[in-house]
């Protein structure tokens, strides 16, 4: 039995007076999706003896599984409230934290908001979070207190007591409300103030003080009160529920008081006395039962005692009676009391019909959207409304409307995608066939079967393998078709709030990004929107589409129903949008139209894993897969990191595991790995500390490194290539960190100047020695050129404040590392050597030029990978002290080179195996350059690779001759958290290394926010322990900030009596960079300095066959 | 039926690993912990108490022979038995116990996943494979780790092999040659031959100024063409050891 059907559903749909959307929000397990049953089966879409257990809403395997929602869902009920026809188009959310971007999708299609609650457990952090979500969206909500069952059955409260603890949930739940309120009210006096001092003629009509500001906004309208009729006391799961109206109609008539009196006074310190039978004030102090006590309560206490606890079936039967019920026979046989409760109370009080009746008075209609909310959908707080494209102000006025006209514009939100498997769509659905399509079968199967005959007389023909292939083709035409059915369809979730969508109407889709302004700029400027354009062709900048609407669907929960138009303000699906719409998108008939402000999202994703495919050939699947994953669900990001590993960001365990779930079995079909991220080091050094761990002063025993000198020579590395010619003198040095944050931002610049020069030197002739950056000016646009300049300067600011050392470094920098652009510099300092720096090509006559290349690339490769476990250097210096070349008549290589060629080619000689490639020098050596082909192929490989390798070799030792520090990625972590879980959090944090920075009461609320900084090493795993050690009530935000130097040498280990005294012998606990850089080496397959076994006399001794 | 112990009449040593030497035309052997050999010898146990089970010299650790003093004497030019010791653990045969072996052979192998990684691509993408899914294709391939060659060119050989069941290529080298004179035109058919792909190719006046990418295995050949016909008028650059992808992306 099915109520709604096509003709009734249209109608409504045009009505939207007799249209609610409304969504169910609540804290996990408060039996949001019970109650949704109980509704649905009003429909007759599920048995009502079925409601509340077999949550249709959760359509998901896992969901039903689990007993947890994970995803939104929709349907569209029908509600008959006193001959009036209502749609109400029902969204179950998920409670559960993980899926809270899921409640925002839904909360952002509704007009109206049922919060539910469980008596027992009471307000809860995602109760909370649903009113807060439900306040953002500017969506009234009404109350639901669920499970009244366990206040009777489980806890044994006496009336009077549940009655008190009723009370104090509802001032629970108000009080959020009221701080909702208050911190909205100071947020905006705030603001509004600031303006008034800048506008003076406001000014003293807006001064007051903070109170004031609270006492002029009326907040009266926002709370529960059971007496204004948004609050319903209900068991979903027996099926109950009631509105004190409910019973103030009943006893009116018993008791001769007047209706609205009694509504007034029903919830209340109200009593009745009992000789004038009148309503008295003052029940608590008289010690008098509050008048809810006595005609609700205690009707519902002596139901359950009857039928539930003692079990007696004749008083059931008088009851029944007495309350106008007919009760049928089977129920009454029945031995569960359940049964027999549910039957009763089904028809006493039903639930779905005084929700849906509340829902249906009291939460707004869709064409009754407020100002306010019409202009939060259209801008984000941050912006203005006033500053929008006029033609997009006006259609504020058609939001206001919600007219479902022909002219008026078409205005489609969608707020999420969500899969659908393809045979599950109405199109797809297997119907009866009708009398000509079996016809038509007959036909095929004859003629098919004529061609199998004749292929099977001329098996040889020519004609027979046509056939024979055209079948083939068949089959992987059924095959390919097979696979679609297989994959999933992607149904967009959405709602109209304007205009009418029809089937076959082209639309603008209009990316979250998209802006009014720009884009009607573009337009008059004559630029054509493409329509074949899909999302993937699109370039930055551009966010529209066109798109023919294909296909329009009705959301009746698992299914979908065909619609051929869908006016304003209902909810609905939309196919076929899969190339266009990522996850949110707008679409509209006008390009003036803004794209809806972003989902009030109150998670960010956090928990990250890396995601791989068990068989490598699988990769491609997955990437197809995390692909589809994106787009199904709002709250996922897929970030590729450079080391090639997909990483999957989601917003907790639980929704973890459903994505990987998902990846397996639905989009990318192959077996996957997930594993904790690679998390990246640096490496760096640092000026040798004064202190040591214990914050001992260090005693220099070794006093020749007071002498400054001597020092110095410690630190020099002086190495020499392998075949002896050519000599280098290397010193390593910590960079000033001005000068590393500088290079670290301007990697870009420094990038494009490399490539410059690099495209440039190739051209260099005779007439290289004229300026090069004269030349090279030409071809760089004016506006890296200025920025090069500025960026100098500020090297030479920073160079020049951080001491003589570093004086005119700016311009002895040889070049940057790694990759040319990295955080590190190679300075040059060697003595008469006419050296390019970075900012200019080669140029000079200097024979060592020759090499100069290969010297830098040591260096590159040097800073790629360094000493302490072969991760990337950061902020470190190398100083050249000096370079030799050896001299031409020392270079002799008797064993490959004639004695006689020596003397006549000696600077041929000075390269043996190597290219004397500029021309400024060739005048002198090319023509006789030639050497014997023995020569190329020496013992030590050519000899630009051995400087290469020497200078690579030098920088790491010149590196570990000074005091190494590894420098772990820190995470900027922003909590939000209750006063009361504060100290939990602080002890999480610690526990993991972080540093708090600062902490800051919200405003009007009982919030902290606190910033802190953690390694990105400890953050695995981070979100799900602060949540549990924090009941849910910290929520942390993490995002990568800055690298930052641990300060513990990685190589250290107690030395000093005092350092003894404090760490142990083992200093086991104390070294954490030790422990991060073995991780890596092991991880590498590097050497770790580590025990295979720590005590030897402590090994399992026998052998493995005795 | 469960195993019977029975006693037997040959007590084995357990929980030792011993180390020998021949000096002087003598065998000499210590017994020294499991696993604790190769420690010692990287510096990594600096107990000598926890490496040797006992200071004394044996002929042979299992028949508890003790060498004589005149033949210590006579081997290694003293008689403290705690020196002659530390000399035999320095530089005598080893036996190498299972965690050890195991330990090494771990090391090795990632040592070579790492390197196959740091030089290979995936050629849909240009970006790097990850290190754990190397391993896990090199565990599928059944490859073996040999001990005693060097972890470059086994990784080097183990490309190859996994190229069969995964996309995978060498990273390409990008060089910059500069040619010129008569012969420019030959090279740099010499040298295309061996590149990959070409990415800018400039004449400017009988000089060519080529851009590519090769295959790291022909750099050699490549810089031996440019040296030795150019007769020293050609120049070659390296410009990037391997052309990857950078950078962090967001998948849409």
């Amino acid at each position: 039995m099915r109520l709604l059907n096509p003709q009734k559903l249209n109608e409504l749909q045009r009505n939207p007076n007799r249209v609610r959307n409304i969504c169910i929000l609540a804290h996990v397990d408060h039996g949001k999706t019970t109650l949704a049953d109980s509704l649905v089966a009003t429909n007759g879409i599920i048995s009502p003896k079925m409601a509340g257990k077999l949550r249709y809403m959760d359509s998901r395997k896992d969901e039903q599984e689990r007993g947890i929602t994970m995803k939104s869902s929709s349907i569209a009920l029908l509600h008959n409230k006193g001959g009036e026809e209502y749609l109400v188009n029902l969204i179950d959310s998920p409670g559960h934290v993980d899926f809270a971007s899921e409640v925002s999708t839904a909360v952002r299609l509704c007009d109206g908001a049922v919060v539910v609650v469980d008596v027992v457990e009471g307000v809860c952090p995602q109760t909370q979070a649903a009113l807060k979500q439900a306040w953002l969206e500017n969506i009234r909500p009404v109350l639901v207190l669920n499970k009244m069952d366990r206040l009777i059955l489980e806890m044994k409260l006496s009336p009077l007591d549940a009655y008190v603890h009723l009370t104090q949930i509802l001032e629970q739940v108000n009080a959020v409300m009221g701080e909702l309120f208050t911190s909205e009210v100071l947020g905006r006096t705030v603001p509004e103030k600031s303006q008034s001092q800048i506008d003076p003629d406001k000014a003293s009509s807006l001064l007051y003080d903070w109170s004031a500001g609270l006492e002029d906004a009326d907040d009266s309208h926002l709370y529960f009160s059971p007496d204004q009729g948004n609050v319903i006391f209900a068991s979903a799961v027996d099926g109950w529920g009631f509105g004190i109206e409910h019973f103030a109609k009943l006893y009116a008539d018993k008791l001769g008081v007047n209706e609205k009196v009694l509504q007034k006074t029903l919830w209340g310190d109200f009593y009745l006395h009992g000789k004038t039978k009148r309503v008295m004030k003052g029940a608590q102090e008289k010690a008098k039962k509050p008048l809810f006590v006595q005609f609700a309560l205690e009707n519902l206490w002596a139901v359950y005692d009857t039928v539930v606890i003692r079990k007696e079936k004749d008083k059931l039967q008088k009851i029944a009676d007495s309350l106008n019920i007919k009760l049928t026979v089977r129920d009454m046989r029945h031995t569960d009391g359940k049964v027999q409760l549910q039957a009763l109370c089904g028809q006493w009080l039903p639930l779905a019909k005084t929700l849906l009746d509340m829902v249906c008075t009291k939460l707004p209609a869709p064409c009754e959207i407020t100002e306010e909310k019409a202009e939060k959908l259209m801008c984000s707080a941050t912006e203005r409304f006033d500053s929008l494209p006029s033609d997009t102000q006006k259609l504020k006025s058609v939001f206001m409307a919600c007219s479902s006209d022909e002219d008026a514009p078409v205005i489609v939100f969608i707020s999420k995608m969500f899969p659908m498997e393809r045979r599950c769509l109405p199109q797809y659905r297997s119907h009866p066939l009708t009398a000509a399509e079996i016809a038509e079968r007959r036909e095929k199967t004859r003629l098919q079967h004529a061609q199998r005959l004749a292929q099977s007389e001329t098996p040889f023909s020519v004609e027979g393998t046509h056939l024979l292939s055209s079948g083939d083709q068949m089959k992987i035409e059924e095959q390919k078709e097979q696979e679609q059915n297989d994959a999933d369809a992607f149904i967009a979730f959405a709602r109209v709030f304007s205009g009418t969508i029809k089937k076959g109407q082209e639309l603008y889709v209009l990316g979250p990004k998209h802006e009014p302004q720009s884009a009607l700029e573009k337009l008059e400027s004559g630029e054509v929107i493409n329509p074949d354009l899909t999302l993937k062709d699109l370039k930055s900048g551009q966010h529209i589409t066109r798109v023919k609407i294909d296909q329009l669907y009705l959301l009746m929960g698992r299914e979908l129903e065909t619609l051929d138009s869908v006016p304003a303000g209902n909810v609905f699906g939309i196919g076929g949008l899969e190339e266009h719409v990522l996850k949110s998108a707008t679409l509209s008939s006008t390009v003036a139209c803004p794209a809806f402000t972003e989902l009030a999202q109150v998670v960010v994703p956090i928990v990250r894993v890396a995601v791989e495919p068990t068989h490598a050939q699988d990769m491609a699947a997955l990437v197809r897969g995390l692909r589809l994953l994106n787009q199904a669900d709002a709250c996922v990001q897929v970030i590729v990191q450079e080391t090639g590993e997909h990483v999957l960001v989601t917003a907790g365990e639980v929704h973890l595991q459903r994505c990987l779930d998902d990846l397996r079995e639905r989009y990318a079909k192959v077996a996957i790995n997930a594993s904790e991220p690679i998390v990246p080091f640096r490496e760096t050094v640092v000026v040798p500390p004064t202190v040591d761990m214990v914050n001992e002063a260090i005693q220099d025993q070794n006093t020749a490194s007071k002498d400054g000198d001597k020092e110095n020579a410690g630190e020099v590395i002086t190495l020499s290539t392998s075949n002896k010619h050519s000599t280098i003198k290397i010193r390593a040095a910590p960079l000033p960190t001005e000068v590393t944050s500088l290079l670290e931002v301007h990697a870009d610049l420094l990038k494009a100047v490399d490539k410059h020069i690099h495209s440039e030197a190739g051209q260099q002739n005779s007439e290289m020695f004229e300026d090069s950056l004269s030349e090279s000016q030409m071809v760089l646009t004016e506006r890296t050129l200025k920025a090069i300049e500025t960026l100098k300067e500020k090297l030479k600011d920073a160079f020049s404040s951080a001491g003589d050392e570093w004086k005119c470094a700016e311009s002895q920098i040889w070049s940057v590392g790694p990759r040319r652009c990295g955080p590190n510099i190679l300075l040059n300092r060697i003595p008469a050597y006419d050296h390019p720096s970075v900012w200019q090509r080669l140029r000079g006559s200097d024979r060592r030029l020759e090499y100069d290349s290969s010297f830098v690339n040591g260096f590159q490769l040097a800073t790629l990978a360094g000493p302490l476990c072969e991760e990337p250097m950061m902020g470190v210096c190398f100083i050249v002290e000096d370079w030799t070349l050896a001299e031409e008549t020392q270079l002799d290589h008797p064993s490959s080179r004639s004695p006689g060629s020596e003397h006549n080619d000696p600077s041929a000689a000075a390269k043996p195996g190597s290219i004397p490639g500029n021309l400024s020098l060739s005048a002198c050596q090319a023509p006789s350059a030639i050497l014997p082909e023995s020569l190329l192929s020496q013992p030590y490989g050519p000899f630009s690779g051995q400087i290469m390798s020497a200078v690579k070799e030098g920088c790491r030792k010149a590196f570990q001759a000074r005091p190494q520090r590894l420098m772990a990625a820190m995470y900027s972590c922003n909590i939000q958290v209750n006063a009361e879980a504060l100290g939990k959090m602080y002890a999480v944090l610690g526990r993991r290394h972080g540093r708090v920075l600062h902490g800051d009461m919200q405003e009007g609320s009982s919030t902290f926010t606190v910033t802190a900084v953690l390694p990105v090493v400890e953050s695995f795993e981070f979100a799900p322990e602060i949540r549990k050690q924090t009941s849910g009530l910290a929520s942390p935000q993490l995002v990568f900030s800055h690298w930052e130097v641990i300060d513990i040498d990685p190589f250290w280990t107690p030395h000093t009596e005092e350092e003894y005294l404090h760490y142990g012998e083992k200093a086991d606990s104390g070294n954490r960079a030790r422990r991060y850089m073995d991780a890596v080496r092991r991880r590498k397959g590097l050497a770790v300095q580590e025990k295979l076994v720590e005590f030897a006399e402590k090994q399992r001794t026998l052998s493995k066959n005795k | 039926m469960s195993k019977i112990f029975t006693p037997t009449n040959q007590i084995r040593l357990t929980n030792v690993a011993v180390v020998r030497m021949k000096k002087g035309g003598k065998r000499f052997e210590i017994a020294c912990y499991r696993n604790k050999v190769v420690s010692w010898r990287n510096n990594i146990e600096t107990d000598i108490d926890e490496v040797l089970q006992t200071h004394t010299v044996f002929t042979n650790v299992s028949k508890g022979q003790v060498a004589k003093k005149e033949d210590l004497i006579k081997a290694f030019g003293k008689d403290d038995q705690t020196d002659v010791c530390k000399e035999i653990l320095t530089k005598g045969e080893l036996q190498v116990s299972d965690k050890e072996r195991q330990s090494q052979f771990e090391l090795l192998f990632k040592d070579i996943a790492t390197t196959v990684a740091d030089k290979c691509v995936n050629p849909e993408t240009k970006r790097p494979y990850p290190v754990s899914m190397i391993e896990k294709a090199m565990k599928d391939a059944h490859i073996s780790v040999k001990p005693n060659r060097i972890p470059l060119m086994q990784a080097l050989d183990v490309i190859p092999l996994l190229k069969a069941t995964m996309p995978l290529e060498r990273a390409q080298m990008k060089i910059r040659a500069v040619l010129s004179g008569r012969d420019a035109r030959k090279l740099r058919d010499k040298v295309a031959k061996l590149a990959t792909s070409l990415e800018s190719e400039d004449w400017d006046g009988g000089k060519l100024n080529l851009v590519c990418l090769i295959d790291p295995g022909h750099y050699r050949e490549v810089d031996e063409i440019v040296r030795s016909e150019t007769k020293g008028h050609g120049l070659l650059e390296l410009m990037s050891l391997k052309e990857v992808t950078e950078g962090e992306e967001l998948l849409e």
